[in-house]
């Protein structure tokens, strides 16, 4: 295996600093900021609130998402990252406990410097969270990217996107669970939760091989981030209003 | 991935919990009733946590998450600061910051009959209790306590009312009383309504009163109790001077 040069000087594995700190925005009722470098979110979540919109189900919960962009009008991309999102926070939430209601989610991009997807879903699933919407699990986002000669890095910077990339996919992964059950027994057709995958977006041509080699790095990679959202979870949560970083 | 040891069900009381943490196994605790609060749900076999916070249990056998939040889930028996929406002919709608608008049926004041039905506008502020709460209905509120008497509940006339979080109000209304009340109670006069849903109603002769108490409420959430009694100390004095 080539070794390849970061422009950072990061190994292919290795993720950039990770910062998140919630309950910044004084009026909505739950947000968070996560920043993976220089790519930084901000979302917010209100609700739940009563009604739901007009084509959805009244028996479970509605959630609204909205992205905003840094700049530029509000075109077909947005509109695609909130599709996505939004069918990855309803497959976190627990839909039916508050039928009839709306949650929404806006995602507001400060700052755009590569996998901006996933530090969007990382900021929207601690938003959840810190509002206190009812969730099964936690998620846990990471971007893998194809260069040229078949090699895999993580959590790419937008010089590196631009540069090198055949193809790349977005992965979100459920958080590891600390449980009281004895190992083995929470499987969910011969897998332990961990194991399962939640959303996969891919971009580019990729072969099979390269795609199942991206899942299984990012796959490992899942564990850091998820004990790095329950580290700053535990930080936060005697103290409101403090921040994590 | 490193996984809790296993031993007992009291490993993880008292310590943060994050959703999807699975909290209790039930397959271990036969021939036992466990009662859930908030926050758990059980999955076949296993209880497992939905909000973040700190699990707690009280003997016997009650177990539930404590957490702090903006917003209200409204449960049977709390007492709540309400504000007129709208009045239609059977009740009146309140929002209590939940997930849906809660019923005040015109007739659920002492001494209420058809007709004296009070007139509430748009904006009322009411300290009612929560008579009914089941998931999914708008729940049902009274301004009488269970034996019929008014208790307080009503109109609050005057004063200013802010928000807080529900971790805080529930910190106001522990016993013994909250240091930051306290302390303020020993040196100044003023009326005071505590709702569990995240609001505070404070009424006293001067402005600067209201505002001194608002603003030391609103300061003390992430303070220890020595640390409140120093911080109300500290405003008291700059208004003395």
């Amino acid at each position: 295996m080539m070794e390849i040069d970061r422009a950072d000087g990061r190994t292919p594995n290795q993720l950039r600093p990770l910062a998140c700190s919630r309950n910044i925005l004084h009026r909505a009722h739950g947000s968070a900021s996560w920043s993976q470098g220089d790519t930084k979110v901000l979302a917010a979540v209100y609700g739940p609130k009563a009604g739901t919109k007009k084509n959805e189900n009244p028996e479970k919960a509605c959630i609204e998402v909205i992205w905003k962009p840094k700049t530029g009008q509000i075109g077909k991309l947005e509109k695609e990252y909130e599709m996505i999102l939004k069918r990855t926070l309803q497959s976190i939430c627990i839909l039916t406990i508050n039928p009839n209601t709306t949650t929404s989610v806006i995602v507001q991009v400060v700052h755009d410097d590569g996998a901006l997807l996933t530090c969007a879903i990382n900021a929207a699933c601690a938003a959840l969270v810190d509002a206190g919407i009812p969730i099964k699990h936690l998620a846990v986002a990471i971007c893998c990217c194809l260069a040229e000669d078949g090699y895999v890095i993580l959590d790419p910077t937008k010089l590196e996107e631009q540069q090198k990339m055949k193809g790349f996919a977005f992965l979100v992964f459920p958080n590891s669970i600390h449980s009281v059950l004895p190992e083995g027994s929470l499987l969910v057709e011969g897998e332990p939760v961990e194991h399962g995958i939640i959303t996969s977006v891919t971009h580019g041509l990729m072969s099979v091989e390269e795609y199942l080699k991206c899942l299984e790095r990012g796959h490992a990679a899942s564990a850091k981030l998820s004990d790095f959202l329950r580290r700053s979870l535990k930080l936060q949560l005697p103290s409101d209003s403090s921040k994590a970083k | 991935m490193e996984d809790k040891p296993s031993s007992s069900p009291m490993s993880f009381v008292d310590q943060i919990v994050v959703p999807g943490d699975v909290v209790l196994d039930l397959s271990t605790m036969t021939n036992q009733t466990i009662k859930l609060g908030g926050g758990l749900r059980q999955d076949s076999d296993a209880i497992s946590v939905m909000k973040a916070g700190k699990l707690r249990f009280s003997k016997p056998n009650k177990y539930w998450v404590e957490s702090s939040q903006k917003r209200y889930v409204p449960c049977v028996g709390d007492s709540v600061l309400g504000i007129v929406v709208d009045s239609k002919a059977e009740n009146f709608l309140v929002d209590i910051k939940g997930p849906a608008l809660a019923f005040l049926p015109v007739l659920a004041f002492e001494g209420g009959t058809r007709r004296n039905i009070p007139k509430f506008e748009g904006g009322t502020l009411l300290y009612v209790r929560v008579v009914k709460a089941n998931p999914g209905m708008n729940p049902e509120l009274s301004c009488t306590d269970a034996s019929g008497k008014a208790a307080e509940f009503g109109v609050l006339k005057d004063g200013y009312m802010f928000e807080c979080s529900t971790g805080l109000s529930r910190m106001l209304l522990s016993s013994p009383t909250c240091p930051v009340l306290e302390a303020l109670g020993n040196k100044l006069s003023f009326e005071i309504a505590v709702g569990l849903n995240g609001r505070v109603w404070v009424n006293a002769t001067s402005p600067s009163t209201v505002i001194i108490v608002a603003n030391a409420i609103m300061n003390s959430e992430t303070l220890s109790g020595l640390q409140q009694k120093i911080m109300v100390d500290r405003l008291l004095q700059k208004i003395q001077t």
